[in-house]
């Protein structure tokens, strides 16, 4: 059951995404490529499976081992999600530039007003 | 050899940006570090292709974890090519922005963005592992960004967010499939993979959708080198970008994009085949390769076609360059596809393909740096306050007029060899029977006329003719012109001591076909 919530959930935030990235204002465009890396990192951690238990080691070896979730993949989600925050970071520092620069966050407009290099 | 020679140029170029971040209140002293950092990885990178050279193959298992478990980092004779590369266009370039960035410039942490660059682009040539891959590829782009919008004014800001954008929501499909990979391959070390895909009943993995996951990735690998249909972020990122930083972005960066297909590709994903009963399309053969082969010929005569003709009504040098970078990079897919569809051909077509991405990134990154002197000493590259610059500046426009040879193709250029080799692919593989030579052999042609017809009208309007106010009273630094020449001597060089670079070209293409030698390296007693 909870792989086909998942699975329906990570769609509609996918097509959330792409419906923000098609807008005209900038920050709604990074708000959706920051929904849609952030749904791409969910996807991730469903890579891994999601019968088993959580991945911990306690004191000595659980008694099942294979109920164990995959934690491989949890470890390449935090490192997605550490990259995916300097990438925000710096797409919201490069609209407010954008911003200051052309006085206008509106892509339409954007593409009328850019000057030579 | 300790194995350790592996990490020595990734090392070289993270102190050199660590130690360019911590100097930036000393300009000085921030160029000589940044300047023998450049130095000690050509260094580090000739140590390294000599190691490789005589094991052939090179395997660090960081902190002695065992792959597939560690993190693997492997050298082999197609990662130092590609090295060689990048070493000798960001030393050109290195020294160039030495000279052409100014001091505030180099405050803002020019030079330890550059070398971080470096470092992401000497990762993604040495990991043996898809993760790390997209992890280096970040690195990368991280760095490429703030480049790309360096001098922020409205032109830049707008084709950084353009650029921004765009790899953002590549790095989120890139991601998207290395977890499909994971989780039908079971693994995410390349020689791992190699090994689970050509014994698929073994591991239980189903070849077709890992072919789809395939086929996503390559989008990813796409962009990253700028094939149609993913070239339109091209053009503006490298006008917006300053001159040596096109001319890295152009000469290596690109070329991260062809590595991975060739290593990806060639090496990992040509193990698997498809099940007989699944036939696609328009597709002939069960092998993976055969299915990619079609598909990287129609991008690559549209990158011909369209890089070609958007070059020729460009108004400024600057857009020549890139649109002819769209072009080029066609150039080095052309003999790619050929390689994927006929097996009989497959090392010559990559090592055609090897040999053009060098002359590319040696005469491309020159001629953006030929630009980048013009630029510093006029203020502009438009073609309408050009004109004369011949009689002005002989020195630099000879320099100019050797890059604009060794793209058409002239000897004894670098050239002549690249393109020799794209067609004596072409006509070998139309020899044994390959369908569609003879339309590579005519797209080829076709391509190097639309080359002549952009680059005679750039020399046409920029070098001769009158000259302008601008031209007649710019002074050129001698220290920028001297960058471009001596990387216009290395064109020649290549041409003229041709035999031990198509020996290393061999050798790579040797190298990314020869899959049972990097599974054993990789994972010993693991090859099947």
């Amino acid at each position: 059951m909870t792989q086909f919530v998942l699975a329906g959930v990570l769609g509609l935030l996918f097509a959330f995404g792409t419906f923000l990235v098609l807008r005209r204002d900038i920050v709604r465009v990074v708000w959706g490529v920051t929904i849609i890396a952030q749904s791409a990192n969910v996807y991730l951690v469903t890579m891994g499976g999601l019968a088993g238990t959580v991945p911990i080691v306690g004191h000595g070896p659980p008694a099942d081992p294979s109920s164990v979730t995959d934690p491989l993949v949890q470890a390449l989600v935090l490192t997605a999600i550490v990259i995916g925050f300097g990438t925000t970071a710096f797409a919201l520092v490069l609209t407010y530039r954008v911003y200051e620069e052309h006085g206008t966050i509106d892509l339409d407009e954007l593409g009328e007003t850019g000057g030579e290099v | 050899m300790a194995p350790q020679v592996v990490i020595a140029p990734l090392l070289i170029a993270l102190v050199t940006a660590i130690l360019s971040l911590l100097l930036r209140r000393f300009p000085r002293a921030q160029r000589a570090v940044s300047l023998t950092g450049a130095l000690a990885y050509l260094g580090g990178v000739a140590w390294l292709a000599t190691a490789v050279a005589r094991e052939s193959i090179l395997v660090y298992q960081v902190s002695a974890w065992q792959a597939p478990l560690g993190i693997t980092l492997v050298a082999d004779a197609l990662s130092t090519f590609m090295l060689g590369l990048t070493a000798v266009v960001s030393l050109a370039a290195v020294v160039f922005s030495a000279r052409y960035m100014s001091e505030y410039g180099q405050q803002l942490s020019y030079h330890a963005l550059y070398h971080l660059l470096v470092v992401g682009v000497t990762g993604s040539f040495l990991t043996g592992d898809i993760f790390n891959l997209f992890v280096w590829f970040e690195v990368m782009l991280l760095s490429s960004y703030v480049l790309v919008v360096f001098y922020s004014g409205p032109e830049h800001t707008r084709a950084a967010l353009q650029y921004t954008v765009l790899n953002l929501l590549g790095s989120a499909v890139m991601l998207l499939a290395i977890g499909g990979l994971y989780s039908t391959t079971g693994t995410l070390n390349m020689a791992d993979m190699a090994r689970r895909l050509a014994n698929p009943a073994e591991f239980g993995i189903d070849p077709v959708p890992v072919l789809g996951i395939a086929a996503i990735l390559f989008a990813v690998f796409a962009l990253k080198a700028g094939i149609v249909p993913f070239q339109f972020w091209v053009p503006a990122a490298y006008r917006a970008a300053p001159a040596p930083v096109s001319a890295m972005l152009a000469g290596v960066t690109k070329k991260v994009g062809i590595y991975a297909i060739v290593r990806l590709y060639f090496t990992v994903f040509a193990a698997a085949s498809l099940p007989a009963g699944l036939s696609l399309p328009g597709f002939a053969g069960d092998s993976f390769l055969a299915f990619f082969g079609p598909i990287l010929f129609v991008m690559a005569a549209a990158s011909i076609v369209l890089g070609g003709v958007g070059a020729v009504s460009r108004v400024d040098l600057d857009g020549v360059l890139a649109y002819s970078s769209i072009g080029q990079i066609g150039f080095v897919v052309l003999p790619l596809a050929i390689a994927a569809t006929v097996p009989g051909v497959r090392e010559l077509g990559i090592a055609a393909a090897l040999i053009y991405a060098l002359n590319h990134g040696l005469a491309k990154a020159m001629l953006f740096l030929a630009s980048g002197t013009i630029r510093e000493a006029i203020g502009t590259v438009r073609f309408e306050y050009l004109g004369g610059l011949a009689r002005r500046t002989p020195v630099l426009s000879v320099g100019f007029f050797l890059g604009a040879l060794a793209l058409v193709g002239i000897p004894p250029l670098s050239g002549f060899f690249g393109k020799l080799l794209v067609f004596r692919t072409a006509a070998d593989a139309g020899a044994v029977g390959g369908q569609g030579a003879t339309l590579a052999l005519a797209l080829a042609l076709g391509g190097a006329i639309l080359t002549v017809a952009y680059f005679s009208r750039a020399w046409n309007e920029g070098f001769w003719g009158t000259q302008s106010e601008a031209v007649r009273t710019a002074t050129y630094s001698p220290t920028l012109v001297a960058v471009v020449i001596s990387l216009a001597a290395t064109l020649v060089i290549v041409g003229v001591g041709f035999d031990p670079v198509m020996r290393a070209a061999r050798a790579a293409a040797g190298a990314a076909v020869d899959r049972g030698t990097y599974v054993e390296s990789v994972l010993p007693g693991g090859s099947p």
